[in-house]
């Protein structure tokens, strides 16, 4: 096996991986710090010059020009390649999230919202993203440019030098303070605009009993309290972004005002801070540009605390516990189904669902599962499935443990018509198909014959390349195709989870005798439902699993 | 009443807020005009700097202009600050009194109406935050572009107007420039983000189908897929971005040719050969404030921009700003008599789906309604609240239930299929604001019990739309609420679909109880309980046969068939 993924590694995956992306980053990133901070030298010198009494040569008006051009130039490519890099990161972050998705447990799935973890794969890859494009290599360069500004002052006039190196401290507090109490203002907005936005569909979901018990101003008042958080929020946030700003230019407007008193004076003062008129222009035009990195080092600081976050989140969803993987050892077996001394408890209960179950099907035989609602008939069809693990016994399907059968042969062992029709996006030819390149569209369409879907489906605009939607078919017809997508393949064994669509007369008639098409000549295991208790196969073994599992005990 | 009429009007929103936007209008004026002043005195500074070292001033004299420096910069500062919170207040109000209107509307709007108004609500509110931006990016740009560039300009003109006609000519280059490329620019962010709008989809579709492509071994086959689609995100994001990022330099570059001009012209002008005779501080000033300049007329185009969204958006959203009417709510509740006379509907462009429905109810009352699947029951109690149109004639007391008008859905209690629950606690759901002991309902449904095992109680936080709950915990918490809400005439539409044989029967035993000064028409497939209704409706085929239990077992075949069927199949489960 391979070694752990984590974003880290990654990371490092990829600096190795495009050496010459990672190099010419670096190099754009020094280059585009040393043009920055050129152009008010240049200024200096044109000053001086004009003080001197002497006429300003083209080349130093072009040159300053060109500078200016060339620092802007660096600072897009910059941009552009921190992008390219962070762009290559998320990219492999994704993929190595996705190849996890294959080895995560089933329960996984069926515990979280599908919502959440995309969400992961969405929001907490896109912080990472973040922390590149205005995180930490951004923080680096305004660094750089931080220092370099610096050190060119104290060269320059080393009591401005000191002074700033005084106030950068002072600075930087305040700006963090601000850009926290912003963010934590700015959270509690977002977290009072989405219970507002979430209202919303609420609202309309559930606008028959408002209107009905006529509560209308109490809605008003629930949807009014939450804008009323929201408008506070944001009232406070205001405050700090509106002051920040005006703080900072009068700062450093001080500050330039007390070097240039401090320079016209005479003596040890003067030799402190004394500057020529060319070197106060440039001094003003450094001081103005000393604070821009400053206050994006608070932002970026930021960035990066929330990238953190992110970065945790992904890292645990690429620890989560992975499914076991059985060991394929083949056992000679003629029954289809043979669930020996079988426990099964789902992780986060106590009570064991099955204790010690036995349950034997023959090649051909159809069983019909019935028992109280939470005797655990889905879940043995999940197990059969190969969807669960027992923790003790085992599940054998013709003589293999469900979950070794490889990934490209499960179609021809397994059907599995689900509680409710997933749809995928994509045609209805991939409804059936579900992407598979095994399938042809002569078994599509023979699938869809069987189970009485040809008609309605060859009368779609593009037939079988239809674009599926939510409205092209209603729930039943939906049910149809679940059941035309579990036969495609000929499967051995068909697994019928209990329906739960609300199908009205007509179609529930067509449901049952597509299942009685569909259960013709293999085996069948299906949960027993009041839409076909039976009556798709009169031959059906029923097995109450209440029954055999008290027998169990009292054995 | 009046005031509200006018909220589909922009000037509305002005005028709401005048005194804010007299402070923003003052602030915002003395700041910009003030902006000038920076420049002017660095260069001042800097020319005192110059005369001082050369020994023909005195030290006092910069101490001096230091100190109006500063001062005058604090003032501005803070009349900056001032400016930019009041915009900022403006525009957080006008955002709240949009949505709140919004959402009235939405609340308020008629029936037909809302189908249409309830999809685009989520548009709408996006919406009104770009027109708010809209409008707050206008009060501010106005100021700080308009004011300040009109200041600038000013100045630059004062100093040398012929040098300032020349270096202005490059900044229009500039904006021609970047107009031109932004259509590029735009269209490459376009194709990125409807890569990254796909990309997001399939992350979706891959986790939420992640089960089913398991079991039919699929999994790689998508991961596969997922990959091409990563790889298209990474190439239009980093292809956009560069195109986004090229903007700015290009744009810069080409501003500052200025610089040249500026240089060479200005340096000839301070050395006494140019135009005008300049001392180093007007050089020093006229190219900072050139600069200034440069980088706000690269802001103009966005406000010209934010404006224009604004505009789109406030086209949209105003049709669902005008006031919604309600209609007028009868005045007293009716007695519980209920008469159906010769009822008959149709969906809209389909054959009759049922006629001639004629039944009457007195207090105390508990109807059955059943039928096979899709033969009309939901729809039979969905008229009984005004959501349908019908023909015939429904009157509850002294009160006819008419298509128009009135909100006679005020004497109805209603329960609908789905549980139509809140986020917020199971109190919350079960009161709506109309206060008082929610206890007895809880019993009557067969839920304290469930209720007060839960960590919190009565104050649980059930989720959105009740996700904390089972299915028959919903169910049971939907029929409290409308129990809680008791009106003349109950509606109940399959409340037992989720819960067990023995508790059903609890709880018609409590409804019976609760419900002896009310008509109940309780419609379910499930007849278990039917023996005991009042009266039963059996629906088929369009017509309606009203009889007793017992009567329509002797003289309904299809009822009785269907009665047996289900005694016989619940019969396993009970032993």
């Amino acid at each position: 096996m391979k070694t752990e993924a984590s974003v880290a590694r990654i990371i490092g995956r990829t600096i190795r991986n495009r050496r010459v992306l990672s190099a010419l980053l670096i190099l754009t990133i020094v280059f585009s710090i040393g043009f920055t901070i050129l152009p008010p030298l240049v200024l200096e010198k044109i000053v001086d010059t004009l003080t001197a009494g002497e006429q300003i040569l083209l080349s130093v008006a072009v040159g300053y020009f060109g500078i200016t051009a060339v620092s802007g130039l660096l600072d897009a490519a910059k941009e552009s390649l921190i992008t390219a890099f962070g762009q290559e990161v998320t990219h492999q972050i994704r993929s190595a999230m996705s190849e996890k998705l294959k080895l995560l447990p089933a329960s996984y799935f069926i515990e979280r919202e599908p919502g959440v973890t995309a969400s992961r794969f969405v929001n907490d890859v896109n912080t990472v993203d973040n922390l590149f494009t205005s995180g930490i290599i951004s923080m680096a360069a305004d660094l750089c440019k931080l220092v370099s500004i610096l050190v060119i002052i104290f060269t320059k006039s080393t009591g401005l030098g000191l002074l700033l190196l005084l106030a950068t401290p002072m600075l930087f507090g305040m700006t963090r303070q601000f850009q926290k109490k912003m963010l934590k203002a700015q959270m509690e907005n977002r977290v009072a605009v989405g219970r507002t936005n979430q209202q919303i569909p609420e609202t309309l979901n559930n606008m028959r009993t408002i209107r009905v018990l006529q509560q209308e101003p109490y809605m008003l008042e629930r949807y009014g309290d939450t804008i009323e958080q929201s408008y506070r929020a944001q009232e406070r946030s205001n405050f700090y972004d509106a002051v920040y700003s005006p703080i900072v230019v009068s700062i450093s407007s001080l500050l330039i005002g007390i070097v240039m008193a401090a320079s016209a004076q005479s003596g040890a003062v003067q030799l402190f801070f004394g500057m020529s008129a060319g070197t106060a222009a440039a001094m003003i035009a450094y001081v103005g540009n000393f604070f821009g990195p400053l206050e994006s080092i608070g932002m970026e600081i930021q960035n990066v605390q929330s990238a953190v976050a992110g970065v945790r989140r992904i890292n645990e969803f690429l620890k989560e516990k992975e499914q076991k993987k059985g060991t394929d050892q083949r056992m000679d077996d003629t029954a289809a189904v043979r669930v020996s001394d079988m426990s099964f408890r789902y992780h986060d209960r106590d009570q064991e669902i099955f204790h010690s179950f036995c349950l034997t099907v023959r090649n051909g035989e159809s069983i019909l599962l019935a028992g109280r609602t939470g005797a655990g008939k889905s879940t043995l069809i999940k197990l059969i499935a190969g969807l669960y693990q027992p923790q003790q016994g085992e599940v054998r399907v013709f003589g293999r443990k469900p979950d070794t059968i490889p990934e490209n042969e499960k179609r021809r062992w397994f059907g599995y018509v689900e509680q409710q029709f997933r749809l995928v996006s994509g045609t209805v030819a991939d409804q059936v198909s579900l992407f598979d390149s095994q399938v042809t569209d002569t078994q599509i369409r023979q699938a869809l014959d069987l189970v009485g879907l040809k008609e309605t489906v060859e009368k779609l605009p593009d037939g079988i390349h239809t674009l599926c939607t939510e409205n092209l078919f209603s729930q039943g017809q939906f049910q149809l195709l679940s059941i035309a997508r579990a036969v495609v393949l000929n499967p051995r064994i068909l697994l019928l989870d209990e329906i739960t669509a609300n199908l009205d007369s007509q179609t529930e008639k067509m449901v049952l005798s597509a299942l009685r098409a569909a259960s013709r000549n293999r085996t069948v295991i299906s949960v027993s439902h009041r839409l076909y208790d039976g009556a798709h196969d009169q031959h059906a073994r029923v097995l109450n699993i209440n029954v055999c599992k008290k027998r169990l005990r009292s054995d | 009443m009046k005031r509200l009429d006018a909220t589909d009007q922009i000037g509305y929103y002005f005028r709401k807020e005048k005194r804010m936007l007299l402070v923003v209008t003052v602030t915002g004026i003395l700041y910009n005009v003030g902006m000038v002043a920076g420049p002017w005195f660095e260069g001042r500074m800097v020319q005192c700097l110059c005369d001082i070292l050369g020994g023909n001033r005195q030290a006092m004299e910069m101490v001096t202009l230091v100190v109006c420096y500063v001062l005058v910069i604090l003032f501005v500062q803070f009349m900056r600050c001032l400016k930019r919170l009041y915009v900022r207040k403006f525009a957080n109000h006008i955002s709240k009194s949009m949505k709140m209107t919004l959402y009235r509307n939405l609340l308020y709007r008629r029936r037909e109406e809302l189908e249409d108004a309830g999809a685009m609500m989520t548009k709408l509110i996006s919406d009104a935050d770009a027109c708010v931006e809209g409008m707050r990016k206008f009060t501010t740009e106005v100021f700080d572009t308009g004011v300040v560039m009109v200041a600038y300009v000013g100045m630059l003109l004062f100093y040398d107007w012929r040098l300032t006609l020349l270096s202005m000519l490059f900044p229009p280059i500039a904006y021609f420039l970047a107009k031109k490329l932004k259509v590029v620019v735009t269209k490459n962010v376009a194709l990125s983000r409807e890569s990254s709008a796909r990309l997001n989809a399939a992350t979706l579709e891959r986790i939420t189908n992640a089960l089913t492509y398991r079991i039919y071994g699929q999994e790689s086959c998508r991961n596969a897929a997922y990959e091409e689609n990563l790889t298209d995100y990474e190439r239009k994001a980093v292809l956009a971005n560069i195109w986004e990022n090229a903007m700015q330099p290009i744009y810069q570059v080409i501003s500052m040719l200025g610089a040249i001009v500026i240089i060479w012209f200005g340096g000839k002008n301070v050395f006494g050969t140019g135009w005008c005779a300049w001392n180093i501080a007007t050089f020093t000033t006229f190219f900072s404030c050139y600069q200034k300049l440069a980088l706000k007329s690269s802001k103009a185009a966005k406000l010209f921009n934010a404006v224009q969204k604004a505009r789109v958006s406030w086209k949209r959203i105003r049709p669902y700003l005008a006031a919604a009417k309600e209609g007028p709510l009868p005045g007293a509740l009716p007695l519980p008599d209920l008469s159906v006379r010769n009822v008959a509907f149709a969906y809209p462009g389909q054959e009759t789906l049922f006629e001639g429905v004629t039944f009457q109810a007195g207090p105390g009352e508990i109807i059955g309604i059943t039928g096979k699947i899709a033969c009309g029951k939901s729809t039979l109690g969905k008229l009984m609240i005004g959501a349908l149109p019908y023909q015939g004639e429904i009157s509850l007391g002294n009160i006819i239930f008419s298509n128009h008008g009135e909100r006679y859905e005020a004497c109805v209690g209603y329960l609908g299929h789905q549980p139509e629950l809140f986020d917020g606690t199971i109190e919350e759901n079960i009161c709506l604001g109309k206060p008082g002991d929610i206890g007895p309902v809880l019993c009557t449904v067969c839920i304290e019990q469930e209720v007060s095992a839960l960590p919190e109680g009565i104050h649980t936080n059930i989720g959105s739309g009740g996700v904390r709950l089972s299915g028959g915990q919903q169910e049971r918490i939907a029929l409290a609420r409308t129990l809680y809400h008791r009106k003349p005439l109950m509606v109940l539409d399959d409340p037992f679909s989720a819960v067990d044989m023995e508790t059903e029967v609890r709880i018609f035993e409590n409804l019976r109880r609760l419900t002896r000064d009310c008509v109940v028409l309780l419609i379910s497939h499930r007849l278990s309980l039917f023996p005991q209704m009042d009266q039963v409706l059996w629906m088929e085929n369009g017509r309606v046969s009203v009889g007793s239990h017992e009567g329509l077992m002797r003289e309904n075949v299809h009822y009785r068939v269907l009665y047996e069927a289900q005694r016989k199949e619940d019969a396993p489960d009970e032993n």
